[in-house]
């Protein structure tokens, strides 16, 4: 029998807020062989792809008003890859492709976190920039956050790049 | 949130670790403790005492509140706890040395202060400890598991020191005397040899490959240097618990634990010459080139400490001993590790905010090394110095080089008051529209 851990993203969403950065906190929670049983105001059908990479099935069942109970189980042989595909937004259309680019993996810190700041605040509304790094930017998501941009990031299956992601407010 | 925000009460716990390193520095300039006493003279345990929970553990403390949720990119378990945690150690610490004093007899006999002092210390320990603990066990790997052993080590050294105050003070039964009585070394190595040697060779992985954009070292090799440390600390305590109630002799286990006290060091210099050896970046900041002359200290430590057991000196000779391990090893990184943290969560209070919209200074720009260069230089030549004149038996001398070491630590500690006043930084970028001058004790946000 699978043990769930609940996240319920229902008043983020009405909040109009981004919930991919709690799921994937409470993913991290998880025991071994745990899974999650999520709350939604809509059907998440990008976030599907995103949690099989990560070695989950899914099952969804409409509830009332429109919102959605999707458990994600973890299936028989998870992968070992640690990376976050970072290119859907499950929680609306999809992300547009970066219109800028930045490899920052060799600039020593803080520089990569200066430069994606400086890049993201010449976004359009919407836009995207992607920066490799090579660590997780931990200092800098605080920063993104205050200022209202949403995220995604990731380890890719090198193990050594991380992949961020950034929106421009709408 | 998910990352790392900063913690607001890092610059309180440096400032008072510093205020205590000052403390020490001058009960040594004073003749107070050894060499002038005896070292196991309750005027020594008051000098120790200064140093090792003033000075070494509460700048540990204030370094792992802000550093651990980094390590594991998670919120700290309780961050209204550290505050308190702070005055209850600052309290505990008071009321342990001023029963140190009443024992030497330089107070009114009032020995119940020790208990008082072990329970408060304990009390404000077991926050921190609770703390960092269940923090760092969100991501048990790399430095976030030396965190987690130089944690329970903590535990080991605290219930070790609760046992000889309350024995100290007559409450501690015949149990309580026999630990007393055998049970220093074991306090000693749990204390230095755990707590605070682990635990900065864990933080010094991440913080060197970080600001040299070095690869992390090898989760394998790092965990094996992890084992042994934790050995010869577990062998330590364990070992050293049972000879005391078998009533036996402990120099087989002391010397096991040497032994792998020995090969943890070894390798811990085997991981940190390869973060050294493949670095991209080639021209070293201050803090590193420092921190350099503190593992030649460490190295130094372990080649004096066999030359002495070689020559069968090493019980007359552990003052000289424990003084390079814990001036020229620890207080040296913590020192340089201070000067690279300030100006590094200085700027991006200040500067963060602002980041992207307006030109901000870098780093470097909150810094002055050339002239910070100089205090590190006259601190680690003291700190050797030192060292010698303890081992020549010169205590006239000694106190010369406490007093160039003085200067040094005055000096350094003017340089990060400067950087945190931000007043190396140039005019036009030094407060840009928008953005909030520090305050010297707390992080505003």
């Amino acid at each position: 029998m699978t043990a769930y851990l609940d996240v319920d993203v229902r008043p983020i969403l009405r909040a109009g807020g981004e919930p991919f950065s709690v799921i994937m906190a409470a993913l991290e929670k998880l025991e071994p062989g745990q899974g999650i049983r999520l709350y939604a105001t809509f059907k998440p059908i990008p976030l599907f792809a995103v949690m099989a990479d990560k070695g989950f099935a899914h099952s969804a069942k409409p509830l009332e008003g429109g919102e959605w109970e999707v458990l994600f189980t973890p299936a028989e042989t998870p992968k070992t890859e640690q990376g976050v595909s970072p290119s859907t937004d499950w929680a609306s259309a999809p992300w547009p492709e970066p219109s800028v680019k930045l490899d920052n993996r060799d600039l020593e810190p803080p520089e990569p976190m200066v430069r994606i700041l400086a890049a993201a605040d010449q976004l359009a509304p919407g836009e995207t920039l992607s920066a490799l790094l090579r660590r997780e930017p931990v200092f800098l998501f605080p920063q993104l956050e205050r200022r209202g941009f949403r995220w995604l990031g990731g380890f890719l299956p090198d193990g050594v790049t991380y992949e961020l992601t950034v929106r421009a407010p709408l | 949130m998910i990352g790392g925000s900063l913690f607001r009460w890092t610059m309180a716990y440096f400032a008072a670790a510093l205020a205590w390193l000052l403390v020490a520095l001058a009960l040594m300039l004073g003749g107070v403790g050894y060499p002038a006493a005896d070292i196991a003279s309750p005027d020594t345990l008051v000098l120790v005492h200064a140093v090792t929970i003033g000075w070494l553990s509460l700048a540990m403390c204030g370094a792992l509140f802000q550093f651990v949720p980094v390590l594991v990119a998670k919120p700290l378990f309780a961050e209204p706890w550290a505050l308190p945690a702070l005055g209850l150690l600052t309290s505990g610490l008071v009321c342990l040395l001023a029963g140190f004093l009443a024992l030497g007899g330089r107070l009114p006999l009032a020995l119940w202060l020790l208990p008082v002092g072990a329970v408060l210390l304990v009390t404000g320990f077991t926050l921190v400890v609770v703390d960092l603990g269940l923090t760092a066990w969100l991501r048990p790997t790399g430095p976030a598991s030396f965190v987690l052993v130089g944690l329970a080590s903590l535990c080991a050294t605290a219930a070790f020191g609760s046992i000889f105050a309350f024995a100290l003070a007559g409450w501690g039964g015949s149990a309580g005397e026999a630990v007393l009585a055998s049970g220093v070394p074991l306090h000693a190595i749990a204390g230095l040899g755990g707590w605070l040697t682990l635990t900065a060779m864990g933080v010094s992985y991440r913080l060197l490959s970080m600001f040299m954009l070095s690869p992390d070292v090898n989760e394998r090799q790092s965990r094996i240097t992890l084992a042994t440390g934790a050995l010869a600390i577990a062998v330590t305590v364990a070992g050293g618990a049972l000879a005391i109630g078998l009533a036996s002799g402990m120099s087989a286990v002391l010397l096991l634990a040497g032994v792998l006290g020995l090969v943890s060091a070894a390798l811990y210099g085997r991981d940190v010459a390869g973060i050294f050896r493949n670095r991209k970046r080639r021209q070293l900041e201050l803090n590193m080139r420092i921190a350099t002359l503190s593992f030649a200290s460490l190295a130094g430590v372990a080649v004096l400490g066999v030359a002495l057991i070689a020559v069968g000196e090493l019980a007359a000779q552990v003052g000289a001993f424990t003084f390079l391990a814990v001036f020229g090893w620890l207080s040296g990184l913590v020192l340089a590790k201070l000067y690279k943290i300030v100006a590094f969560l200085t700027w991006l209070e200040t500067y963060g905010p602002v980041m992207g919209r307006t030109p901000t200074p870098r780093v470097q720009d909150l810094v002055a090394e050339g002239r910070a260069t100089k205090w590190f230089v006259i601190y680690y030549v003291a700190v050797w110095a030192g060292t010698l004149t303890l081992l020549a038996g010169e205590p006239g001398a000694f106190r010369l080089a406490v007093a160039a070491m003085t200067l040094g630590v005055a000096g350094i500690i003017r340089e990060i008051v400067r950087i945190r006043r931000l007043a190396d930084v140039a005019h036009p970028l030094r407060l840009p529209g928008g953005a909030i001058a520090p305050h010297l004790l707390f992080a505003r946000n």
